[in-house]
């Protein structure tokens, strides 16, 4: 779902359907079986402040340090994270009104480099549609374009 | 071989028995000026699923009438004749694209949802652009998909020829017609022309992913087209052919629309989508 994050435990399995210039940002730690997973919209909430307050996940800069936090909430480590990134994705051509998944992109690299944390994993860009299925109880991160299925 | 699948996919597309009879008779009369409303409801009785679907819409709170409409008679007076004429064929297009769209690996309610996505976000480009509102422009939004409803088996069928195609980087409707000799924007228009729709209309169906080819530029194209792209950007909508699709530069000039604007728009779809579907 759009503009939204869930965390999990061990049995719980996260799914978000159709990521297209939308982050989807996999937050996973494996000794405590605890994670979550946003997927947020856009980039910066200052577009639309009274939009970010009633719901902060639509934006990669409210919604990450609040999927951490709740991660932590389960009893997940800052320093056992595995942290996956999938989607920011965009048209074909040139057009720079379009590079709202670039956007996204950006703002995430540098929430996440001035937390000190790195992403592990990454599967970003083009112009496909993703749908991402988080296991919690191994960490397993699945993405499918169409048919086509991939381990991150 | 692409001519005769061209042809193939007109005929199904002429025995395509969706416009409801009654509808089409209603949007003429909403067009002639000496229709009256009484004859509009007396019509619109010998269709009752889609009264309810009209009602339903007229309801919702994407239009914000304050007090709950419950006749046909009621809803002409609240909403007046050019948005009762809009929201008379989205009642039509609510019907046809509640189904699962084979080929393009909708589910079953996604294309409406797409649909009604692109009206309101068009419709929320007009204000933020200060373009002239206008109700055609939603109702082209409402039907710029059409065609996937009767291209979607030929699609299916193709599938790995079209993506290949696509695969060389090229647009997926250029693949399209590659493959099948036309594409989704094309039958779609030629849907609406043989139902009469209006001209710009029928060229804001038909240009909706090449606003560049059209004979004539039009805001209206200009707007489907962006709207088009911005929600499936957003994921609504989005299928099988993800976003391999080309914003045309010269579109987004001509209606000097900032990357800013987009956001904030994109920021605000989901809750108009909300407050239009959620009655339904």
């Amino acid at each position: 779902m759009v503009g939204d994050m869930k965390v999990g435990v061990k049995g719980d399995e996260i799914i978000t359907h159709a990521l297209g210039s939308c982050l989807g940002l996999m937050i996973y730690d494996p000794v405590a079986h605890v994670g979550g997973m946003l997927h947020a919209m856009l980039p910066l909430s200052k577009i639309n402040p009274q939009k970010a307050a009633a719901n902060p996940f639509m934006f990669v800069d409210k919604g990450v340090p609040i999927l951490f936090k709740e991660v932590y909430g389960l009893g997940g480590k800052k320093e056992r994270l595995i942290i996956k990134a999938a989607g920011c994705g965009s048209p074909m051509g040139k057009n720079e009104m379009f590079k709202i998944g670039e956007r996204n992109y950006t703002v995430l690299k540098k929430l996440l480099w001035k937390n000190g944390v790195l992403l592990k994993a990454e599967e970003v860009g083009d112009s496909i549609s993703r749908t991402v299925n988080f296991d919690i109880s191994t960490g397993r991160v699945t993405i499918k374009t169409g048919q086509e299925k991939r381990l991150l | 071989m692409k001519q005769s699948r061209k042809r193939e996919i007109i005929s199904k597309m002429k025995s395509f028995p969706s416009m409801s009879g009654i509808a089409a008779r209603v949007l003429k009369l909403l067009d002639d000026p000496d229709s009256s409303a009484n004859q509009v409801e007396q019509l619109l009785k010998q269709d009752p699923s889609l009264t309810a679907n009209l009602l339903k819409l007229t309801n919702s709170a994407y239009f914000g009438i304050p007090s709950k409409i419950g006749s046909v008679r009621h809803a002409i007076a609240m909403l007046g004749w050019n948005r009762l004429s809009k929201l008379v064929i989205a009642a039509c297009v609510s019907a046809i694209t509640d189904r699962k769209i084979p080929g393009y690996g909708l589910p079953p309610g996604m294309l409406w949802q797409h649909s009604v996505a692109v009206s309101v976000t068009a419709e929320g480009l007009m204000r933020e652009l200060k373009v002239a509102q206008s109700d055609e422009i939603f109702t082209a939004a409402l039907l710029h998909d059409l065609g996937k409803l009767i291209l979607g088996g030929f699609v299916e069928q193709e599938l790995d020829e079209i993506e290949k195609a696509a695969a060389r980087g090229i647009p997926f409707q250029m693949a399209e017609q590659e493959v099948l000799g036309t594409d989704h924007a094309e039958i779609g228009a030629l849907m609406l022309e043989s139902w009469s729709f209006p001209t710009e209309l029928v060229s804001a169906v038909r240009w909706h992913h090449d606003p560049d080819s059209a004979p004539e530029t039009s805001s209206m194209i200009d707007i489907v087209h962006v709207a088009n792209v911005l929600c499936l950007m957003i994921g609504i909508g989005i299928g099988v052919e993800g976003l391999h699709y080309v914003p045309s530069v010269s579109a987004t000039k001509r209606l000097g629309i900032k990357p800013t604007q987009l956001e904030l728009i994109a920021s605000q779809t989901l809750e108009w989508v909300k407050k239009l579907t959620d009655a339904m």
